[in-house]
């Protein structure tokens, strides 16, 4: 195990130094020029290459590249072109926020949808299946923006059930800010998962030891949870597992139109602004985070299947 | 991770478990939401509306504009008076107010506040040259102050040696305590405008050692509030100074003034509340909703809500910022409405030196295509009839701004297009290449590029959209590689020398503001000549034919003047549109009873 574990963080780094290859050249050759923003409206070309020549951007660029590569280890990616703050301390700061509305978002949407898809994999083929299936048809098929238009214009404005939007962790205040925003996580989630749990049951019921077990006399329950369930955990530990990295790089719309400071816009930020630094940090947490979380999906594998044994 | 994750998941927990019981809220405090992030508050990188207004709140500088005054006129803020100028417009003096304070805060000795100085102004100037600081504000005094520029350069691209400030320059002195001397390499009457600006306000020494590069998150001035919190993406909290300088309400305005009720206040001590909230709402809807819940003081009116929130005063006629009434609804809730002309102009800029369409070149091209580009049905559609065509760059308001010029290339007249394009040798458009139109990246940008060749379509010119971000787009512009582009300039001061360098050949270069390389020797002349003249009528009429040059030449088509629909809560008093509005919070007042009503 522990040698496996060692061998796949091996072979991550060259997929690292790969990404940081990739998302060097692409910003040095679409990016847009971070300088000439920086120095404003009224700068002079000796302006904009002293200013150059301060952030270094003038220097040959495989020795900026090897900066890069410095910078992944030591995780200090200096400060930001547009805001001059300090870019981890800005990625700190927002991946707890992005997190609070992500988490329980998550958690509520895969409850529900796996606890659904058992139900309705129970009763396939019956009209309660075909009503979840157009439903959830129906549901993914709204955009989000229609959702976070209605959610805040009518509960949050009209009835005034919640905040119209806001953020804060203070105790008393942060569970009213988040619900509604959570709320539409879980509907705008809800559908499509629904969709994929469904299928991946589907998947189980009909193979050869389910029908052996039903014959064996066992009851539904017991074949449903006991051996359904438990042998569609491979499909279902790949897609949560993977999820997870998204939960901290924040949803775009909804932290946009709830006034959430979370991580979401933060990148989108980056990209109009030629923001290296921050990109270059955001997809340098992501990519580690999601190498990690596909390794964490083999260990589960072999956790929750006594046939996968790691090597 | 494990770590960070186990602790969100028992703080989410907790935070589960508590109650939603609201805090009592100080009614006296203004509710305010800004539509950008900050992007931090250090005076000397004051480059946008949004971060100049918050730092504006904690800063101050020598000068400000009068708050009711229009047009424009400055007066003493923290200087004494207006300064002393020599008779060859050449040096400055100023008398610095005593007894203000900075703010107390833990850069000074026992964490409270010392006396404000001419040498903070000196330094505070300095620092805007300093090339560690990477000022946006350096071009204010480039070339400006004598021996300024040379102490710059000694600090540049050498990085080992530290910045020395108690280096003396010529022009930039504090001679004793009270005393600030500027002298100028050439007369430079818009000096006194560049130090009302957010570049202008004075920093202390110590605040900016003490914190360093975290300077920015850490606003320590000598305004009416004081930075309580601050957290750039989500929300900024101020307090009131309790040892502000004794400011006090303008006891003078323009005629209308007193009748709008904005002297009820004259002669009493400013500010009037006791702090204010910022927030920061980066998208229309929840902005507009919290304003229509009372949560929020100001507002303007998304474009998607316009005709809800407006109607035409007159129903006979057609909606235009002259002819625009409040809807019932929100009379009903006793909204006030304001409406400006903002002191800006769009444009669409053409590369008049291009290679790749060497065809832009020529003035009758350039003419034929401003002829096509039709904008009254422009206004409608994109501005909801909330602009006003622009004939030159000078927008009202603006001495040189001259009402009774109509600009013979931005009539609409298709027929004259078409035969100004046969002039120079493409009659129908035949023969002349697709032209590329830069513009930035968003859907409204799209429709607006979408809908312009649709009009050249008419002359037979087809237009080719290239989408970029902004700093991709300036490089574009940079390497000369765009050829026509959408852009605008909103004015730096009440001086049309602000618009007018926008076509100043000497700043045809690359990054230089004359983007579209148009030169015009008689042109570069006269605005040489008119830029260091004080404000006369001479120099009026200068600006007035300066911009008729760029009218005929047509180095760019003028697009239009933004007009600015500003709304408030009824309980919000002395508000005044301001166009340089960076400090106006401390005139304001809040009538709490009619706040506490509205709110029950």
């Amino acid at each position: 195990m522990f040698n496996f574990i060692i061998r796949r963080l091996l072979y991550a780094i060259p997929i690292i130094i790969g990404i940081a290859l990739i998302t060097f050249l692409l910003f040095n050759v679409v990016g847009g020029d971070p300088v000439l923003q920086m120095v404003g409206k009224h700068a002079t070309p000796q302006v904009i290459e002293e200013l150059r020549a301060e952030m270094g951007l003038n220097r040959p660029l495989p020795m900026q590249f090897v900066d890069f590569l410095r910078q992944i280890v030591t995780f200090d990616y200096g400060r930001s072109y547009s805001s001059k703050r300090d870019v981890l301390g800005m990625m700190i700061q927002a991946a707890p926020v992005s997190f609070t509305l992500a988490f329980p978002g998550f958690i509520i949407s895969l409850c529900l949808s796996i606890s659904a898809s058992l139900f309705v994999a129970f009763w396939r083929g019956t009209l309660v299946d075909r009503v979840f299936v157009v439903v959830s048809v129906l549901m993914i098929s709204v955009p989000s923006l229609a959702y976070i238009l209605f959610g805040q214009y009518f509960l949050a404005y009209k009835v005034g059930l919640f905040p119209i939007s806001g953020f804060s962790f203070d105790p008393t205040q942060v569970f009213s800010y988040i619900a509604l925003p959570v709320l539409i996580w879980v509907v705008l989630s809800f559908g499509g998962e629904l969709r994929f749990y469904r299928t991946v049951m589907l998947d189980e019921i009909n193979q050869d030891y389910i029908r052996t077990a039903r014959s064996k006399g066992l009851n539904e329950r017991v074949v449903m949870f006991k051996h359904v369930l438990k042998n569609a955990m491979i499909p279902i530990i790949t897609s949560v597992l993977i999820q997870i990295p998204f939960l901290i790089t924040g949803a775009l719309l909804l932290e946009s139109f709830f006034a959430i400071p979370g991580m979401g816009t933060q990148l989108i930020d980056a990209f109009n602004t030629s923001d290296l630094p921050m990109i270059k940090a955001q997809v340098m947490v992501f990519s580690i985070l999601y190498v990690v979380f596909n390794i964490l999906t083999d260990i589960c594998y072999s956790l929750v299947d006594p046939r996968v044994t790691i090597k | 991770m494990m770590r960070l994750f186990v602790f969100l998941s028992v703080a989410f927990a907790v935070v589960l478990t508590g109650c939603t019981k609201k805090k009592e809220q100080n009614l006296n405090v203004l509710q305010l939401a800004t539509s950008a992030k900050i992007k931090g508050l250090d005076p000397a990188g004051a480059q946008d509306l949004y971060s100049s207004s918050e730092i504006m709140r904690v800063y101050e500088g020598l000068l400000q504009y009068h708050p009711l005054k229009r047009p424009y006129e400055l007066e003493p803020l923290l200087a004494a008076e207006m300064p002393k100028i020599s008779k060859d417009s050449l040096t400055y003096t100023f008398k610095i107010r005593k007894g203000v304070k900075f703010h107390d805060d833990a850069a000074f000795p026992e964490g409270k506040g010392r006396e404000v100085t001419a040498k903070d102004f000196e330094y505070s100037f300095k620092r805007l040259a300093d090339p560690r600081v990477q000022s946006t504000g350096w071009w204010l005094f480039e070339g400006r102050l004598k021996g300024l520029d040379d102490w710059r350069k000694k600090y540049t691209n050498t990085k080992d040696t530290p910045t020395n400030y108690d280096d003396e320059v010529e022009g930039l002195k504090a001679l004793d305590d009270e005393t600030l001397q500027l002298k100028l390499t050439q007369p430079y009457p818009q000096l006194l405008y560049a130090l009302a600006m957010p570049y202008g306000a004075v920093v202390a020494k110590e605040a900016v050692d003490k914190y360093g590069k975290e300077f920015i998150n850490h606003a320590v001035g000598t305004g009416p509030f004081i930075l309580e919190s601050f957290n750039p993406s989500d929300a900024i909290a101020y307090k009131k100074n309790p040892n502000y300088w004794e400011a006090t309400y303008p006891t003078e305005g323009e005629s209308s003034d007193k009748e709008n009720g904005l002297l009820e206040d004259a002669g009493k001590k400013i500010p009037f509340v006791d702090g204010i909230n910022v927030r920061v709402i980066v998208e229309e809807q929840p902005r507009w909703l919290h304003f229509l819940k009372g949560e929020l003081d100001t507002s303007g009116i998304p474009k998607d809500s316009f005709n809800d929130a407006v109607k035409p005063a007159d129903p006979a006629k057609p909606l235009t910022y002259d002819n625009l009434a409040l809807s019932d609804d929100l009379k009903s809730k006793n909204i006030q409405m304001t409406i400006a002309i903002a002191m800006d102009f769009t444009y669409t800029a053409f590369n008049t030196d291009s290679k790749d369409i060497p065809q832009l070149k020529d003035k009758k091209v350039r003419q034929a295509i401003s002829l096509a580009l039709d904008d009254k049905e422009s206004i409608q559609l994109f501005y909801n009839g909330m602009a006003t065509s622009s004939q030159t760059p000078i927008p009202p308001g603006i001495n040189g701004y001259d009402p009774d010029f109509v600009n013979p290339y931005r009539t609409g007249d298709v027929e004259k297009a078409r035969k100004l394009l046969a002039e120079a040798g493409y009659p129908g458009g035949k023969g002349f290449p697709e032209l590329p139109y830069d513009t930035v990246a968003s859907a409204t940008n799209r429709q607006m590029a979408d809908y312009a060749s649709k009009q050249l379509d008419k002359i037979g010119i087809k237009l080719k959209v290239i989408s970029s971000t902004w700093p991709q787009m300036l490089e574009r512009i940079q390497n000369r590689q765009a050829q026509m582009w959408g852009i605008a300039w909103a004015a730096d001061y009440p001086d049309a020398e602000n618009f007018l360098q926008l076509f100043y050949g000497p700043n045809a270069q690359p990054g230089g503001m004359n983007g579209s390389y148009y030169r015009n020797k008689d042109f570069d002349r006269l605005f040489e000549k008119a830029r260091v003249l004080a404000d006369t009528p001479a120099r009026t009429a200068m600006y007035k034919q300066l911009s008729k040059m760029v009218a005929e030449d047509a180095p760019v088509v003028f697009g239009l003047h933004r007009i600015g629909v500003g709304l408030r809560q009824s309980w919000i008093k002395n508000f005044k549109y301001d166009e340089f509005a960076f400090n106006r919070s401390k005139y304001l007042r809040i009538d709490t009873e009619e706040k506490k009503k509205h709110l029950q």
